[in-house]
């Protein structure tokens, strides 16, 4: 052990320091009190680490002997999810505050579930992986059910709990599969294993169970049965936080493994990805459909856009990695946007969770609604807005690999994906007029709607650069 | 990959005997064991009365905490004997290892504690 | 100054259409009104002061496409040019009369939404921008978007009366007829582009000697390029021009209001097909069969609508296939490769042509919008000046001139000379077209003596009230009658040097560069010249298109498209025209006094016996001059006489019950309408019809609701069921994903 490889991981170790630091600090102090206090301070401090990854560089660095990898892939989803917690953090405050579940250990776990995803996406070897899902899953599990007192609460971290448990339990299974057939659990000794194109079954089976695994975490069908009802049942920035980081830290799990350990038979999971894909567009759009209550619609929601990312990986190249990472990059900031009107919807103080309520906000609410529409069709992926350009470039991913039958299916499903999210803004719009919400906002939510509105109009131009940003990490990713 | 394989032949051995033996056993009872029921056999013997509910009862939930900081110090415990055995191997790296392992788990201890998660009331 | 015209009556569209709830609807028609006559007069200046050279004047870089470039131009010659003044002139006229004509609507009831006149007047003027981007074009398909747009602009004035149901079909008929054509003349359009990759004119015409020894293949066989793209541009010019079979919209369009028709169906829009193929000369040229074609549909044109014309009892559907009727004659005239004929009848035409349907929409206003000609009569005291002019124009139309010299009205000599030129075509197409054309001469003579004689002369019939409050029209109608009876009246005189003169005059008025060949050609004469074109006619049956084409491209005297028309060296029917016999040349005139004679037997009472005798002498010694033997000119005169007493007043009863079929052949068009409504439109309808209900109410419609409104939600709610809320269901749902992905890999795994 090298003071480099320390270097390399400096900032999960910093993160994880802070972490047991501030635990003993609030413990030992007021607890509760200084929550507000802890929220602040660690969306400070997940900001400060990922300005510090963003603007670092650093090449491709591997630390303990392989175990750890720092890449330009691992920085780019690391600092979508040091932000996405950062700013849903800051979103939760107001609402945890109101309902007196704002613990002070809720940050903390936020911190330390993000330490966890920082090592899932920088993982070179299959305990790395495994110990930063758990870390990351443990602590989910935990904020799942922050709300004790609630029925729907516990009973959502109890479902996710067994059932990540159960995936947990399918990807160990694959992982000793994995090791049993390749001899290490290190990925570069994995890849010279698998060796190009022909692969032992005993390999591949392996890999489905990793991936059988790893598609639970990005909630893709049919692995995907425990959103709905764990987003329903947590706690509405817990939702919001479900929706984004993890989904990312998820993804760049996902292509880490299928590229480094398994880019040499990408014809083989390409299918099985593509499957994921196409079950997860459709099955989130159209039961989608079926959904009032706007949180469970946010989930499938997310379970269709996981459908559209994985297209992204499902093309198998650099290309597809790199369109992949933008459609990350643009659904988290999207759902930031919308989980921050979703936050402000309430009626006396109360949260309101039902899209029929929605009728005539227009009228009450100009700007917000107007926002919302951005959102919601950008969502959609009406061009020009720039949610139009992550569905653009996973087509484009999948047409220039030849998946010609993939694009169609994706874009057939975006025509059913569009039905729900239009039918939110022809409520808000046109809907019947329903009792009025309340109508005042904090300043950070709306704040977070506006600017997320504001990207997807302005980031029309070039994408903030997002787009050479993903080349270089997909290249990194993919040789 | 042989190697591997033959690695870990004592353990498919020990769990295939693990499993015959318990296949024996129960099949032995049933073939082996005298049956011959009458009612005063087969009713409830529990200090002579009927049981008062189902078995599958609630419990507080300071035992499952109890239990879980068992295994917890329990696993320390497992992780410090080979460590400890193999210590003069491991050198500088390996110590400190297990004092952040430590430190990091007394770091949860020193929470609970004041939490009050050790009190039972 | 060209740019000037061309827009200066969109500027007035613009204005007129969209300004005129800030500007008043005064202002609107004034400042329309004004600046048509500005064009008016610019295009004057032009058409008077154009020099030999075309010009070119770029207006702005249009297409850059590939191999496609091309620039919005104006192409600046003597075709040009005659067109800008035909067009600007009638309708600058037309704006005018429209002030007393439009005045007072009833179709346009008081209060929101009366307001009509200045939508009128915009749709006049962008009619007439439309019109001058389709003469001035320089390229096909700036052409094509002058043609597409004349062709809405008389869509929504044939339908101006929106309340009108029979407006509205009108307007529909004209719109859908004028696509055949039009599909035809873009097919045309695109052929060329194939073939010399330009749709600018130059290029095309440049590339014409070489086109007509290129094959292309189109449908089923190979065809030549030259007659193939000549021929589906004629049948663009066929659908706008009105002719034989694609000529059902014309009389229709009457629904539109007078001063629209008087405008578009008789002196601009429906000349656009004569105007095309002599813009295509250099094309035509090299195309003999097309030529034949356009010979004989001109020419059954000509008489078919005649025949209608003479049953008719509206009195503007009797103008209209006049109208029809006429520009089959400027079409025989284009056919047969006289083209300067064809634009001096257009000319002519346009003159004599808009002033009949002003003068008849001043006596339908007068009458209180009366259009039945059997409700008139003895009008020529109670509008006498609208009288003259209506006689001035059927003079003109009839052909009356003193036979032999280049005097009289302004068809008669433009008439005459397309005539002269069917007899000198030579060919049997226009040996057909001769005879052809001369019956027609006579029948129009009958059917617009017959219009003016129910018209002006005679006893009142009908509606006494009307008749009683009949006054004559204000003088914005008057004054446009005026100039145009001016035209009527010397236009032919004026200019038959220039478009019928021989070959050097002709060509020098069209800027065509002098070629020795020509020349040559234009000095000779009598018998020579007469061999001369026995042979050609001898020629043309035999193989004309190998004569034709046979000649170097290199060596021809003048290079296509150098001047306004083309004429190919072969082509000498102009200077035959001139050598024709003379009995030919009175063919039209006694034509004319035939069909005048007639029916003034027998629409007029008691015309003296002496009357008759007269016409029949005249006749004789006109037949005589013309050095017809004696005895026949005799035997003319006395055959004339004969029919002029033998027909009655009021014979036309009689023959309409004695000669019940073929009158209602004609009344009823030679039932065009029925037979097209019964093969096309219905199966059209039928085709729409099912294509709605089955093809897209049942098979788009329905699938889209059957997935939007049957399947999804079936799916949904699937979905939802599926979401029991149980954890071993969820656990379920992932072993299965588990297990297919395991068959999936154990069966197509590891390849």
């Amino acid at each position: 052990m090298t003071n480099a490889d320390i270097q390399t991981v400096l900032p999960e170790v910093l993160l994880a320091a802070y972490a047991m630091l501030a635990l003993m600090f609030g413990v030992y102090t007021t607890k509760d009190k200084v929550a507000p206090l802890l929220v602040w301070v660690t969306s400070a401090v997940l900001a400060v680490l990922g300005l510090w990854i963003l603007t670092g560089g650093g090449g491709d660095v591997a630390a303990f002997g392989g175990m750890i990898v720092n890449d330009a892939f691992a920085r780019f989803a690391k600092v979508v999810i040091l932000f996405s917690a950062a700013a849903v953090l800051l979103m939760s405050e107001g609402y945890m505050a109101k309902r007196g579940l704002l613990r002070f250990e809720y940050p903390l776990l936020v911190a330390l579930a993000v330490v966890g995803m920082m090592v899932m996406v920088s993982a070179g070897d299959l305990m790395a992986l495994y110990m930063g899902l758990e870390l990351q899953s443990l602590a989910l599990y935990v904020v799942a059910a922050l709300r004790r007192d609630s029925v729907k609460s516990t009973e959502a971290g109890l479902k996710y709990f067994v059932l990540g448990a159960l995936s947990s339990g399918l990807l160990l299974y694959g992982a000793s599969l994995v090791y049993g057939f390749a001899g290490t659990t290190l990925f570069t000794g994995i890849i010279a294993a698998v060796g190009e194109g022909q692969a032992p079954l005993g390999l591949l089976f392996g890999l489905v169970f990793v991936i059988a695994g790893m598609a639970f975490k990005v909630s893709a069908a049919p692995f995907h049965m425990w959103t709905p009802d764990v987003y329903e049942g947590s706690p509405t920035p817990v939702t919001a936080f479900f929706a984004t980081a993890p989904k990312m830290a998820a993804m760049g799990l996902f292509a880490r493994v299928v590229h480094d350990a398994f880019g040499g038979v990408v014809g083989d999971w390409q299918q099985i990805v593509a499957f994921l894909a196409v079950a997860s567009m459709f099955l989130g759009g159209i039961a989608a459909i079926g959904q009032r209550n706007i949180k469970r619609l946010m989930a499938y929601s997310s379970i269709s856009h996981m459908g559209f990312a994985l297209m992204g990986l499902a093309a198998g190249t650099a290309f597809g990695v790199q369109a992949m990472l933008v459609y990350m990059a643009i659904y988290v900031t999207m759902n930031i946007g919308v989980f921050a009107f979703i936050l402000a919807m309430e009626r006396d103080g109360a949260p309101v969770v039902r899209i029929d309520e929605l009728g005539g906000y227009s009228k009450r609410e100009p700007l917000r609604a107007l926002a919302m529409l951005v959102l919601l069709f950008s969502l959609a992926g009406v061009p020009p807005l720039v949610g139009f350009f992550g569905k653009f470039y996973v087509l484009r991913a999948a047409m220039d690999a030849g998946m010609t039958w993939l694009a169609i299916a994706a874009v057939i499903a975006a025509v059913i994906n569009a039905f729900y999210y239009l039918r939110i803004v022809f409520l808000m719009y046109f809907g019947e007029d329903a009792e009025a919400m309340d109508s005042g906002i904090s300043p950070v939510l709306w704040g977070f709607l506006m600017a997320s509105a504001a990207i997807m109009v302005v980031g029309i131009i070039n994408l903030f650069g997002v787009e050479a940003i993903a080349a270089t990490a997909a290249a990194a990713l993919v040789n | 990959m042989d190697d591997i394989v033959r690695d870990y032949l004592p353990i498919l051995i020990f769990l295939s005997l693990a499993i015959g033996l318990g296949i024996v056993l129960i099949l032995a009872a049933v073939i082996v064991a005298v049956r011959n029921p009458d009612p005063e056999k087969v009713s409830a013997y529990e200090c002579g009365f009927n049981a008062f509910d189902d078995a599958r009862m609630k419990f507080d939930v300071r035992f499952y905490l109890v239990s879980i900081l068992f295994i917890i110090f329990d696993l320390e415990i497992a992780m410090l004997f080979p460590w400890a055995v193999s210590f003069q191997y491991l050198g500088d790296t390996g110590f400190w290892s297990m004092m952040v392992f430590l430190g990091v788990l007394t770091i949860g201890f020193a929470y609970e504690w004041k939490k009050g998660a050790l009190e039972w009331e | 100054m060209a740019t000037i015209i061309l827009f200066a009556p969109l500027l007035g569209a613009l204005i007129g259409g969209l300004g005129w709830r800030v500007i008043g609807e005064p202002a609107a028609q004034w400042i329309t009104t004004g600046l048509l006559f500005l064009a008016a007069i610019l295009s004057w200046v032009i058409f008077l002061t154009l020099g030999p050279e075309t010009e070119h004047i770029q207006i702005l870089r249009w297409i850059e496409s590939g191999s496609l470039s091309t620039d919005w131009a104006i192409r600046l010659d003597r075709l040009t040019s005659i067109m800008l003044v035909v067009i600007t002139t009638v309708s600058a006229l037309v704006h005018l009369y429209s002030f007393g004509y439009m005045g007072h609507d009833e179709n346009f009831g008081e209060g929101e939404g009366s307001e009509y006149k200045a939508r009128f007047f915009a749709y006049l003027s962008f009619f007439t921008f439309a019109m001058l981007c389709l003469v001035t074009a320089d390229n096909l398909v700036q052409m094509f978007f002058g043609w597409e747009g004349v062709g809405l602009a008389s869509y929504l004035l044939i339908g101006f009366y929106y309340k009108k149901p029979s407006a509205n079909a009108a307007a529909i008929k004209a719109f859908v007829v004028n696509r055949i054509g039009d599909f035809g003349f873009a097919l045309g359009i695109f052929a060329l582009y194939l073939l010399t990759d330009s749709i600018r004119f130059d290029d095309i015409f440049a590339a014409t000697p070489e086109l007509a020894q290129t094959s292309i293949r189109f449908l089923w066989t190979d065809w030549n390029a030259a007659e193939l793209t000549a021929f589906l541009l004629f049948i663009g010019a066929m659908g706008k021009s009105a002719q034989f079979f694609l000529h059902t919209w014309l009389p229709d369009a009457m629904e539109g209001p007078t001063p629209v028709s008087a405008l578009i169906h008789a002196a601009t829009m429906v000349t656009a097909g004569v105007f095309l193929v002599c813009r295509f000369s250099p094309l035509m040229e090299f195309a003999p069969y097309t030529q034949t074609f356009i010979v004989i549909i001109g020419a059954t044109t000509a008489f078919f609508a005649a025949t209608v014309g003479l049953v008719q009892n509206d009195i503007k559907r009797v103008i209209a296939y006049s109208t029809c009727s006429q520009l089959g004659y400027m079409f025989v005239a284009a056919g047969v490769g006289v083209y300067s004929v064809a634009m001096f009848h257009l000319l002519t035409h346009a003159f004599f042509k808009a002033m009949l349907f002003l003068g008849a929409g001043s006596v339908i206003h007068a009458m209180h919008h009366e259009q039945d000609m059997r409700n008139y009569g003895g009008l020529k005291d109670k509008i006498p000046l609208t009288f003259w002019a209506m006689l001035i124009g059927t003079l003109a139309i009839t052909g009356v001139g003193i036979p032999l010299t280049h005097y009289g009205f302004a068809g008669f000599l433009s008439k005459d000379a397309i005539i002269e030129s069917a007899f000198a075509g030579g060919t049997n197409a226009a040996s057909f077209a001769f005879w052809a054309l001369v019956i027609a001469a006579a029948m129009t003579s009958f059917y617009s003596w017959r219009l003016m004689f129910m018209t002006f002369w005679g006893e009142a019939r009908g509606d006494m009230h009307a008749h009683g409050h009949a006054h004559e029209s204000p003088r914005s109608m008057l004054a446009p009658l005026g100039v145009l009876a001016v035209g009527s009246v010397l236009a032919g005189m004026i200019w038959v040097g220039p478009f019928f003169g021989d070959h050097a005059e002709v060509e020098e008025f069209f800027g065509i560069p002098h070629a020795e060949g020509a020349e040559a050609h234009a000095g000779l004469g009598g018998p020579e010249l007469m061999f001369g074109a026995a042979l050609a006619a001898t020629e043309a049956e035999g193989d004309d298109h190998g004569d034709k084409a046979a000649v170097d491209p290199e060596n021809l005297p003048v290079q296509p498209g150098e001047g306004a028309i083309y004429m190919h060296p072969s082509n000498h029917t102009l200077d035959d025209a001139h050598h024709a016999p003379k009995w030919v040349k009175v063919s039209p005139f006694i034509a004319m006094l035939l069909g005048f004679g007639i029916a003034l037997s027998m629409y007029m009472r008691g015309v003296p016996v002496l009357a008759k005798l007269g016409l029949g002498a005249l006749g004789a010694v006109v037949l005589f001059v013309a050095k017809v033997p004696l005895a026949l000119a005799i035997l003319g005169g006395v055959v004339l006489a004969a029919i002029f007493l033998l027909t009655r007043f009021g014979m036309n009863e009689t023959l309409a019950a004695n000669q019940a079929p073929l009158y209602r052949f004609f009344l009823n068009k030679w039932y065009f309408d029925e037979i097209y409504d019964a093969t096309f439109v219905r199966g059209a309808k039928w085709l729409g019809r099912f294509l709605w209900k089955k093809g897209d109410g049942m098979v788009i419609d329905g699938t889209i609701n059957g997935v939007a409104m049957e399947i999804v939600p079936f799916f949904t709610r699937l979905a939802g069921r599926a979401q029991s809320g149980y954890m071993f269901h969820y656990a379920a749902a992932m072993v299965l994903g588990i297990v297919i992905f395991i068959t999936w890999m154990t069966l197509w795994g590891g390849q």
